[in-house]
């Protein structure tokens, strides 16, 4: 009995001391899509690196802007020039918290539904955001997905009158990152 | 009025034209970054280098460019959506070269192994943590 106790304690403290606490992505994808009926404009960056600590909930999000890939090289030429200002401009951030931590178990299978808060910088402007989403915890994986809207005026993103009916007022974006156990 | 059909003429094929032009502009696809020559040929640990010591410089110099990569494969992530990335050693443990590869390009990510030393064309977007190319293609195995 003492031993089996001894072992099971042994154990436990083997698997706390070998859990890892942070995860990385480096190949993360945020896309976006701000188009109308009457066209449409969508982008997708593949690298998006993204970071979080399962024991604070903090987590980060950044890529870079000229990351962004479209269907068309007028469309990546104005998304960069008029409306992003990349060069100015080069990354986007967003630095948060996971609000409900006591609800996601990071290492036990299954999907989480989450909520972040935080503050999200566009073209230089910061606000504070919050979105849902959720975490899909698969053995030593786990996957963040989310869909949120972001308000273009809210970031001084100006849409020309000219084109004003091809281009949306907000941008709907959609996270979806891979993570990986911090080595 | 044969002068007023000429000048009608002339300005129909204009307007077809300008037209013409503008769907051309429009329906534009991005350069595709393989059939581009490489504006710089240089190794993974000399991009990171010159990020790390001076990154505006290394933004003007670099942004946008098509580069030719010279490194060694550290790691290689292909996901269910056949969206390959190769990581190459930056000679700093912080900052890597991370190279995402146009989605036709997987199968040949497929072959390269870590430890490898491979060439690699894509467009530098930038640096976050790592040096950052998207669009890429594998140019050479070593």
């Amino acid at each position: 009995m003492k031993k089996t106790i001894i072992a099971i304690t042994a154990l436990f403290l083997l698997q706390t001391s070998f859990a890892q606490k942070r995860f990385i992505t480096k190949t993360g994808n945020i896309s976006f899509s701000a188009g109308t009926a009457l066209e449409d404009i969508d982008g997708v960056n593949k690298s998006v690196t993204s970071l979080f600590d399962m024991a604070t909930g903090e987590i980060v999000f950044t890529l870079l802007i000229k990351g962004y890939e479209f269907k068309s090289s007028l469309l990546q030429e104005h998304f960069n020039e008029n409306y992003m200002e990349s060069d100015k401009f080069p990354k986007s951030t967003f630095k948060g918290k996971i609000t409900n931590l006591d609800k996601i178990n990071f290492l036990k299978d299954g999907l989480y539904p989450a909520t972040i808060k935080g503050t999200l910088e566009i073209h230089g402007v910061t606000n504070n955001v919050e979105a849902t989403g959720n975490f899909k915890v698969s053995g030593e994986a786990v996957t963040s997905t989310s869909d949120f809207v972001v308000l273009l005026e809210d970031y001084k993103i100006t849409i020309p009158s000219l084109v004003k009916d091809k281009i949306a007022k907000t941008a709907k974006i959609k996270v979806n990152c891979n993570y990986a156990a911090l080595k | 009025m044969k002068k007023l059909k000429k000048i009608l003429g002339v300005l129909v094929i204009m307007v077809l034209v300008a037209t013409g032009f503008g769907f051309y502009l429009y329906t534009k696809k991005p350069a595709d970054v393989r059939t581009l020559t490489s504006n710089y040929q240089l190794t993974a640990t000399t991009l990171v280098a010159a990020f790390n010591a001076d990154e505006k410089l290394a933004n003007v110099k670099y942004l946008d460019q098509v580069i030719d990569v010279k490194g060694i494969v550290t790691d290689i992530k292909i996901d269910s959506a056949k969206q390959a990335t190769i990581f190459l050693d930056g000679g700093d443990p912080l900052a890597a070269v991370t190279c995402s590869f146009y989605n036709e390009e997987a199968a040949a990510v497929k072959t390269i192994k870590p430890g490898e030393e491979v060439i690699i064309k894509g467009k530098c977007t930038g640096k976050l943590m790592d040096v950052v190319l998207n669009k890429c293609s594998i140019q050479k195995k070593l």
